[in-house]
């Protein structure tokens, strides 16, 4: 098997700061870590970190790979590709495919191509209703068997409150973790954008955050009744995530994701009229966003999700009725965090990292990250010093726009490592 | 297509902008959805100065706008243009229809009544059935209790008003058929008006900027 030894990193995990050393990588594990790590057996490539930042590769929960099916806004090989330049080791990809990912033999298609790939981990999310139709159940024991590690309709709410309780008792039963699109269909009508000042101004129907506070309300009921681990999917709006706060202070089985752009861009963005903006739920205002980042601070959100939703470009050129909703941002969240929130000094980056790797861990149960003996080979690189500037033309993922074009961020990701193999390394050219 | 200037109508807000990003040609907005009727507003303007009786700038002149405001590109238009004149907008209509954002920092009311008092202008503005059928209002005849123009309403304002409509009109719904049809209203003027705004706008583009 290959062996990899990284030395001279600045070494961070959840449990701390280790200094500078490297790490010894064998047969997908971490051999050995620390000063002297480097000693040893022969490696077949060594890279010198230059004294960057060695972390775990991160986790998203939340990232739509459009395969099957839609493989002309990205495939397994683009997304997963696109997710490992962002330094994720591990992904969650959504079901809203076509045909949707409710059949076992699906997934267990999904885990088996994407394991030959050599990038980002797949760990496939099922659907929780038929076509996500909102009627009847898929088969959760045997999607769960197949290699489905979360049941949800993103992209659409479950307007159904007995087929989201029963959803629940079955995922509570199996130890499955439910993730909710939660947002009232019927409040949020034909809403485009975030309803305040800017979607009056713009004449553009809005969608009002009271949708998604009360969807959110339902589906917590629902997890406090059901004892089943509900995982609220960005949450965007203050209300929403104080209704997230009561629910967490009576002890009800809840947890909740931010993304990157609702932590970083406003409705006011709509103001340009270009569709690369509307996503759902939508971009909030900035009281919503201020409220988002503190509770970053205060340690209510659980996880940073990308929810990673590459379009083409010519969909996302179309009116912005008709445009679909969601940007393609995978590549960009985690220098986007560090530059707008750490390096403002809004927030710690063991906080940043933590939303990225033990946090959406401890949604899933899945163990911590670490930089430990034994532990998976799955590694990121971080340069936090050289600052670039985001060139949509670069990204792997098929969705080459991006509302960050042109931005100067620092914190990218220069080497990603899955299971002890190279998934990602920062060209030289790009890298000047 | 080599055009020099397109006219864009589009039931999308924001098209006629997304449009200029492609495009070096002129674009003239003829309707975006519900956001914006530019020709509109000066249509109405340009027949409130050749009309209201006295005319001596828009200082001070009251235009009241009636009805489905939040559905309407006419009346956001107005809005702007109205009060980049220097004149005063007062918005009234039921209040799913009229929600607080609209149009922040201009008078909103609910009441017909104290809206219409002493002015200039009364504007009732198309309601469209379908706000029943989804649930906005709960009927043509509550709306029409309380929101119709009619002669008793008229006879508030003040006493030269002009009454006016961006068509069609839903004859005694919005505004009743003897107000329409009546020595107040200037509808037919303003559909005449649309004729020279449009040819100034198409001028000014096509060769007045050469």
């Amino acid at each position: 098997m290959s062996r990899l030894v990284i030395r001279n990193a600045h070494l961070l995990d959840g449990a701390g700061d280790h200094g500078t050393g490297g790490v010894r990588l064998e047969d997908g594990r971490i051999a050995a870590v620390g000063t002297g790590a480097d000693q040893g057996a022969e490696a077949e490539t060594t890279i010198d970190a230059g004294g960057a930042l060695l972390t775990p590769a991160f986790l998203d929960l939340h990232a739509h790979l459009r395969e099957p099916g839609q493989e002309v806004k990205e495939d397994l090989a683009s997304g997963l590709a696109a997710a490992a330049a962002g330094g994720f080791g591990t992904v969650v990809s959504m079901a809203n495919t076509t045909p949707t990912v409710d059949e076992p033999g699906l997934v267990a298609e999904l885990v088996q191509k994407a394991g030959q790939l050599g990038q980002a981990r797949l760990r496939p999310a099922a659907a929780l209703s038929h076509g996500l139709r909102g009627e009847t159940l898929t088969d959760f024991a045997a999607l769960q068997q197949a290699g489905a590690v979360m049941i949800t309709d993103d992209g659409i709410p479950v307007a159904n409150g007995r087929l989201m309780r029963s959803a629940c008792e079955y995922a509570a039963e199996l130890g499955l973790v439910i993730q909710t699109h939660s947002e009232d269909p019927t409040l949020r009508g034909d809403g485009v954008m975030n309803e305040g000042e800017v979607s009056q101004e713009l004449g553009l129907p809005g969608n009002p955050d009271a949708a998604e506070a009360a969807m959110v309300f339902r589906d917590c009921e629902i997890a406090r009744l059901t004892g089943a681990r509900v995982h609220i999917a960005h949450v965007t709006s203050k209300r929403a995530l104080q209704v997230v706060e009561h629910f967490k202070a009576l002890g009800a089985p809840v947890t909740c994701e931010v993304t990157p752009h609702h932590l970083t861009l406003t409705d006011a963005a709509l103001r340009s009229f270009d569709p690369v903006f509307k996503v759902a739920p939508p971009l909030r205002t900035e009281v919503d966003v201020a409220y988002l980042r503190d509770a970053l601070r205060r340690g209510v959100v659980d996880s940073i999700g990308t929810d990673h939703a590459p379009h083409t470009r010519a969909e996302k050129e179309r009116d912005l009725m008709s445009a679909p909703f969601g940007l393609p941002n995978i590549e960009v969240a985690f220098p986007l965090l560090y530059t707008r929130l750490v390096e403002t000094g809004e927030l710690e980056l063991p906080a940043l990292l933590a939303l990225l790797q033990d946090g959406p861990a401890r949604v899933m149960g899945w163990s911590s990250p670490r930089l430990e003996v034994g532990a998976p080979a799955d590694l990121v690189l971080l340069d936090l010093e050289t600052e670039r500037a985001v060139d949509p033309r670069r990204f792997r993922s098929k969705a080459r726009f991006s509302p960050w074009a042109g931005e100067r961020l620092r914190g990218w990701p220069t080497l990603t490592v899955v299971g002890g193999n190279v998934a990602y390394r920062l060209e030289a050219e790009a890298a000047a | 297509m080599q055009a020099d200037l397109y006219v864009v109508r589009h039931p999308a807000a924001g098209v006629p902008h997304q449009l200029a990003r492609w495009t070096d040609a002129s674009i003239v907005n003829a309707g975006d959805g519900r956001r914006a009727h530019p020709t509109q507003a000066l249509l109405d303007a340009y027949t409130f100065r050749n009309r209201f009786l006295g005319f001596d700038g828009f200082a001070g002149k009251r235009l009241v706008i009636v009805g489905d405001v939040v559905h309407s590109r006419v009346a956001r238009s107005n809005v702007e243009l109205w009060r980049k004149l220097g004149g005063e907008v007062v918005l009234c209509g039921p209040p799913p229809l009229l929600p607080p954002e609209v149009a922040p920092g201009v008078r909103h009311t609910h009441r017909l009544a104290g809206a219409v008092e002493g002015a200039h202008v009364v504007m009732a503005l198309r309601l469209q059935r379908e706000r029943m059928t989804s649930g906005l209002l709960p009927s043509i005849a509550e709306y029409v209790a309380r929101y119709q123009i009619t002669e008793e309403v008229l006879r508030m304002a003040h006493d030269d008003a002009l009454v006016m409509h961006p068509g069609p009109i839903n004859r005694d719904v919005e505004i009743a058929s003897d107000v329409a049809d009546g020595p107040r209203s200037v509808i037919e003027a303003q559909v005449a008006s649309g004729v020279p705004i449009r040819m100034a706008v198409l001028y000014t583009l096509l060769v007045g900027k050469r």
